[in-house]
This record gives C-alpha cells, structure tokens and sequence, in this order.
C-alpha cells in the first residue's frame, strides 16, 4: 500500500482484525494465569467503611490467589436483607458468603440455600480452632444458629435486648441506674418519673421509647410477662457439637439441634398483658408514637436528653459514642423481671451458600472472621463496638473502656446468668411472620386495635401461615 | 412491473429494496425508519412486554424459586380476592392516587401560571429550576428525610406548628392522616414535573386565540376557565394519565417512611406484591397481584382517555 493511497474499508477490516487477534494473543497468558486465581462473592452492607474489608485482607495476604467480591446489600432492617438476598438469588446471581443474623438464619437453612457445616467442622484438621472457638461462645449463641440439628453460621455476633439508661435524664429527675433484679413496676416508676410534658401537655422528654420490629421491639416485654409469639420446642439432633465441644458445660445440657417454633401463641393472656403495657404508657404518653424500623431516629432522640430508656443491645455502644455521648452520658442494666426475667437475643453470622463455585476459599473466609485475628482486626469490634462480640473474650469491660456503658458486663452476663435466655422466634418463615407482627402491633400502638383485638387477629393469620408453611420445613 | 413480480423474476429481496424508483425509496426509508425503532423495540419486549408476559404465566404457578413450580391454575387469583391484605392496599393506592394526581396537577397548574406571568427572565429561570430540583432526588432519599421532617414528636414540622398553638400532628401514626401525609410528600416531589409540562403548554398558547379572547373581553378567571384551561386540555391529560399511572405504583414513600403503617393503613398494592414475591418469596402469588396493578393501570388509562376524548383541544 502506497502513501499517498487512501486506505480502503477491506483494508481498515483486515487490520481492525490483525489488531484484535493480537490483543487476544497479548491476552492469553494473563488468562493462563488467572485461571488459578479464585474470586469469592462476599455479601456486605457498603464499600465506603467496609467492616469486613480486614478479613479479607487478611485472607488475600495468606492466600494472593483469592480474590473476595463484594455484593453490597443494605435493608432497613434483617428481613429486608434478606429478601435482597433472596431476589438476587431469583435474579440468577449468586453468592458465597451471605450473611444472617437469628431473623434469616432458618429461613436461609430452609430453602436449602445455606449449606450445613457440621461436616466442614467436625471434619476440619485443625480441631484446636474450633475448640478454642466454641469454647468462647456461649451455647445459646450456637443454638440460635441451627436448624434441625445442623448448625449454619459460626455465632460472630449477638445482641441481647437489654435496657439502656440516659443517665443525665435519670439523675434530673432523681433516679439511679436500677440495679440487675429490679423489676417491671420500677421501670414504670422510672419512665413516669422521668417523662417531662409542658404547658400543652405535649411530652418534651419521653420515659420510654422503642419501635416496632421484631428485635428489641416490645418482644422483651413478651418473654418476660412469660408468653411468645410461637410455642418454642428443640429440634433432635446437634450432639456432635454438644458432645463434641461443649462436654461438662452446664450451659450446654438440654439443648438440642436448634429451635422450633411451631404453634402460634400470640393470643396467650401473656402476650396481651404485655402488649397492653406498652399500649397504655403510649396513651400516657410516655412513650413517643412508635414507627417502623431499626431506632435509628431514636439514636439521635436519646443523645440530645429526649429519652430515658430505650430497649438496645452492646451495638448501642459504639452508635451514642459516635453520637457524641460520653462514656458516663448512659448505662445499661438487664430487662427488668415480671413473672420471669427470660431475656432474648439475636445472634449474627455468616452462611456458606450451597452454590458456591468456591466453597474451600467461602469457607476460609468464614474461619477467618471468627477467629482471634478476625476479631482483633475487625472494624465491628474496633476502635469501638458497634456490635456485641460473639466471643465472650471480645465482650468483657475493657472492650467498651473508652465508650461505656459502665455496665456492660450485662451483655454477656444476659447469656451467662440466666439459662433460659433464648433466641427471638424466627422460624424459616420469619418474613412473613415479621410482617405480621409488626402490623398488628401497628393497629394496637395507633390506637386504632385493642391490644385484645390485635392480637387475636394476629393469631389468626400466624395460624393461616403456619398452616401455610409450617409443614415443609420442619421434619415430623 | 410490481415488486412482487419482480421477487418471482428471481430479483430477489436486495434487488427488491435497492430499486432505483420512488417505491424503492419509500422502501428504503421505510426500512431506514424500521432500523431505528429496533432498539427502543427491542427493550420494550425485553425488559417490559417480556416480563409482563412471563408474569401471566408465572401467576398460574406456586414458586418459591427454590424449588420447580407447580401449576395451581387460577389459585393464586382466587387467594387474592379473599386476601384482605390485597383489599386494603387497593384501596390504599386509589385513595393516595386521587389525592396525589389532584393536587399535583392542580399545584404545578397554579405555579405555572404564576410563573409565566413572571416577566424577569432569570427570575422565571430560578422558579423553574427550584420546582424542578426535588424530581431529581430519589425517592428513598426523599422518604428519610421527610420522614424525619413529618416526626411527630421531633420532626420540623410540628415544632413549628406548635410554636403557632396548634397541637402535635400524627402525621405518619395516625391511620386517618398518614395516607394524606404520603400523598401531601408525593405532590411536593412530583409536581415539579406537572409545573414543567404546564408552563411549556402555556408558552406555546396560540397568540391568535388569546388576542380574540381580549377582544371579546375575557379577562381574569373567565379567561383562564374558558381559553387557558381548554387550551391546556391536551397538557392536562398528559399530565393526568402519566401521573395515575406513577401513582398506581406508589412504593418508596410508604415503604421507607411507615412500611405500610401503622396497621395497614399506608400499605399500598405494590408493597403488598413486592413483601409476597420478595420477602415471602411466593412469585406466583406476587405475579397475581402484578397482573391487577398492570390491569387496572390499563383501565384507568383507557377510563382516562375516554373521558377526555370531547375534551381535549388539539391546536
């Protein structure tokens, strides 16, 4: 080809293609290579502050071929989560490594998505890891984990709904922080004594105040008036773990291969009792109007003097540190006792999807996370807590030192010294249930339901879903 | 000879559209014409008609995706009519729609007016751009922050109102008052597109018209009655249509603001087919309810157009 002859379309092809098969040339040994590296999808809730960037730093650096992916899935609360996970998944896209907390643990379990892992451990070389591990977590925490006697998540976190106190409203108005046996008519003495109206009559300092989910909520008002939403039975089956790992540990004995929660008992004059507590110190106004969600607004109430005390577990730490709050500014002390002083919790983790293309390297990355290292660098845990450590080394009181609560042996002591403590109901079909609740509680706390009348109809549709649903799940 | 004839003769289909006549032309362009609506064509069926399809389909079948479907005929259909849930978000969204399509046609009609009245330039620019603004944010955003402002206790709002003696408003807690809160945070979003097509109808009104209704000496609230609104009826009923079928499908304020409370009384129909498919995993139950909210989408579309069809001046 001449210089001074225009180059022709054939000729402009013929070297368009000449370049692309030398890119794909110039390309192939790249390929080669990246065929030994391994990418992991890994769900996360944002990529700015990633909490669970150090572990996977942490597995980069021992293994360089091992690549995590992030899939960023933010919700309002647990179930919302899940149901992202759950439309991903319908989506064609899948994960390795997801993560539940007690809400969506069994439902995940019981849709087949999450895999057991009871083999993956029990078969595991390094047995020391998952002595010392178990021997960290209390029970309870790995019994929410199961579901029909295959556990599903190694615990990393937990939070137990306990009370939290602004000190600085208290003191005004002549209260001390309680201590841990006081009881259900002391807190009301509390909340009427330290709500403040004006001259309209409109409350300017709430004594209480909580929002409607299935967490923290007025669930803790359920279990201590000794009633809740679903009778709770033991699935057979775990003895691996139990036998295995928790032999000669009172707190063990009993336990079983997970929770059942198979019979609805929203109705019992328990739950209405409870429900009606709530409602009237609503109408006194004591308590704000209750909404939805995860008591974030609430947050912001409670740091500027508006609340005195509000149901929260060790994740409120680090949330009125990074409010503002000093270390002093609020407490926390155990639910107060009723007819019991049964406490619950949640507990959170991660799952090992069953369609993981990677299931070794998910799998180290779950091992990770829960270990020392693991614990040591994650930003869950530090500079502050923002969540309650699953591990009872992570949880004593030089871990909340710079951020309070003074109290905060409480949180482990909710597991600790009080057996009964049990997981909040959250059966394979939480979703639904959780709408349900929280719906119902709705029309008893507007007003517009007596709690009676709410909760009766509340059990009726728990009953039609679990008619529904209950069957497939759990093994007869 | 005729293209046909010419297709037998063995000319063939290039031959057949590359013809130097004016047929052949028409062809071409016709073709050229066919060629760009392709892609636009081509999403619709992927992304909107496909689906649509598919949901009919899966609304015959039980799936949880987890599992193959079953076939249940028209089960989910009958489970719907008896789901007082369903009920309640239907009615829920009709009530938010009227409220919602009124009062942003009517605001963004007002503001319109008001603002091509405006002679500044810059000043019509700043309003225009101001109402504008709040079409731009998402409406999750929007949600947070107007649930914060709408607080009973320690929203904006309310202190404000309190400081001029009126009591604590339940904005969002009150079963009476939250539909009409969503509907109020809506219009306030939504009117700014309203505002925008009404101003564009206003400054292309024709001068001849409005010269010959000076003459006759319409002026003031006769003039806008009987020239300005008849002559905006085809902006209006764009405005109309396009704003029931965007309220039809409410979803964000409620969601995030109330999540369809307290009880039921913000739960709208697409929140309801979105917790069935989504958060209970029932995709067939929630194809159901999918197919009212494009059915009734349809009719009020066709009601819409109907009732307008005397109505509407083209110029």
């Amino acid at each position: 080809m001449s210089a001074d002859k225009k180059m022709s379309r054939r000729d402009l092809l013929k070297l368009a293609g000449a370049g692309s098969a030398g890119l794909v040339m110039s390309g192939l040994p790249v390929t080669v290579i990246a065929q030994d590296a391994v990418t992991i999808k890994v769900q996360t809730a944002g990529l700015d502050d990633n909490t669970l960037q150090p572990v996977a730093d942490i597995q980069m650096a021992r293994n360089p071929n091992v690549n995590v992916e992030w899939v960023v899935l933010t919700g309002i609360d647990h179930e919302e989560v899940a149901a992202k996970i759950l439309a991903l998944v319908a989506a064609g896209e899948s994960i390795d490594v997801g993560y539940a907390a007690t809400e969506a643990c069994q439902l995940f379990a019981g849709q087949g998505l999450a895999a057991p892992l009871d083999d993956l451990i029990t078969g595991d070389p390094d047995q020391d890891f998952w002595t010392d591990f178990f021997s960290d977590v209390h029970p309870s925490l790995v019994e929410a984990m199961m579901y029909e006697g295959s556990l599903y998540e190694p615990p990393r976190d937990f939070n137990a709904a306990n009370m939290y106190f602004n000190t600085n409203v208290l003191a005004d108005n002549g209260f001390d922080v309680p201590g841990p046996d006081w009881t259900k008519d002391d807190f009301l003495e509390i909340a009427r004594g330290t709500t403040k109206k004006n001259d309209a009559g409109t409350t300017d300092i709430f004594g209480y105040g909580w929002t409607n989910r299935l967490w923290g909520s007025w669930m803790p008002w359920i279990f201590v008036a000794g009633g809740n939403l679903y009778t709770e039975e033991r699935a057979p089956g775990g003895e691996w773990v139990w036998d295995g790992y928790y032999e000669g540990d009172m707190a063990a004995a009993g336990r079983g291969g997970g929770f059942r929660w198979q019979v609805p008992v929203a109705n019992s004059p328990e739950v209405v009792e409870a429900l009606q507590l709530v409602v009237d110190i609503w109408k006194e106004g004591v308590t704000p109007d209750i909404g939805m969600g995860t008591g974030q607004t609430l947050t912001g109430f409670y740091a500027t003097g508006k609340l005195a005390m509000t149901p929260a577990g060790g994740f409120w730490a680090g949330r009125l540190a990074n409010e503002g709050m000093e270390k002093g500014d609020f407490d926390v002390q155990l639910w107060p006792a009723w007819r019991n002083q049964k406490h619950q919790f949640g507990t959170g983790g991660h799952w090992l999807s069953n369609t993981s293309t990677a299931p070794d390297e998910a799998w180290e990355f779950m091992k990770i996370e829960v270990s020392h290292e693991g614990f040591q660098s994650s930003i869950f845990f530090n500079p502050v807590i923002i969540t309650t450590p699953a591990r009872r080394s992570y949880s004593q009181k030089d871990a909340y030192e710079t951020t309070g609560p003074a109290n905060s042996d409480v949180f482990y002591d909710t597991l600790d010294e009080h057996p009964s403590t049990s997981p909040i109901p959250a059966p394979p079909w939480s979703n639904p249930m959780t709408t349900i609740f929280t719906t119902y509680t709705g029309f008893a706390t507007s007003g517009e339901m007596e709690p009676q009348q709410a909760l009766d109809e509340m059990q009726a549709e728990l009953e039609s879903l679990t008619n529904r649903e209950g069957r497939k799940y759990y093994q007869e | 000879m005729t293209s046909r004839e010419m297709t037998a003769k063995g000319g063939g289909i290039w031959h057949w559209l590359m013809q130097d006549t004016m047929d052949g032309l028409r062809r071409r362009r016709a073709l050229l014409g066919y060629l760009f609506l392709l892609p636009t064509l081509l999403g619709i069926f992927v992304f909107t008609a496909g689906p649509v399809f598919i949901s009919f389909g899966l609304s015959l079948f039980q799936w949880n995706i987890f599992k193959p479907p079953d076939y249940i005929g028209l089960e989910n259909f009958e489970r719907l009519l008896e789901d007082r849930r369903v009920i309640i978000g239907l009615v829920n969204t009709v009530k938010f729609t009227v409220m919602a399509v009124c009062s942003q046609v009517s605001i963004g009609l007002i503001l319109a007016l008001a603002v091509h009245r405006i002679n500044r330039i810059w000043l019509r620019y700043y309003f225009r751009t101001a109402f504008f603004l709040p079409l731009l944010m998402s409406g999750a955003s929007v949600a947070v922050f107007m649930g914060y402002i709408f607080h009973k206790e320690f929203g904006p709002l309310n202190y404000y109102l309190t400081l001029l003696g009126i009591p604590q408003i339940p904005w969002l807690t009150s079963s009476d008052l939250v539909m009409i809160s969503i509907a109020i945070i809506s219009a306030w979003r939504n009117m700014g597109f309203t505002f925008l097509i009404f101003l564009g109808g206003l400054s292309n009104l024709s001068q001849e018209v409005l010269d010959a209704a000076d003459v006759d000496g319409a002026q003031g609230l006769r003039r806008l009655w009987s020239v300005t609104i008849p002559l905006l009826s085809p902006q209006i009923l764009f405005a109309t249509v396009t704003g029931v079928i965007g309220a039809l499908q409410v979803f964000d304020e409620p969601y995030i603001m109330t999540r369809g409370g307290p009880g039921n009384a913000s739960r709208t129909l697409v929140m309801v087919m979105y917790e069935h498919a989504f958060k209970h995993i029932e995709f067939g139950y929630g194809s159901a309810i999918a197919i009212v909210v494009f059915l009734m989408i349809l009719v009020m579309a066709i009601v819409q157009m109907w009732l307008w069809r005397n109505r509407v001046f083209y110029q």
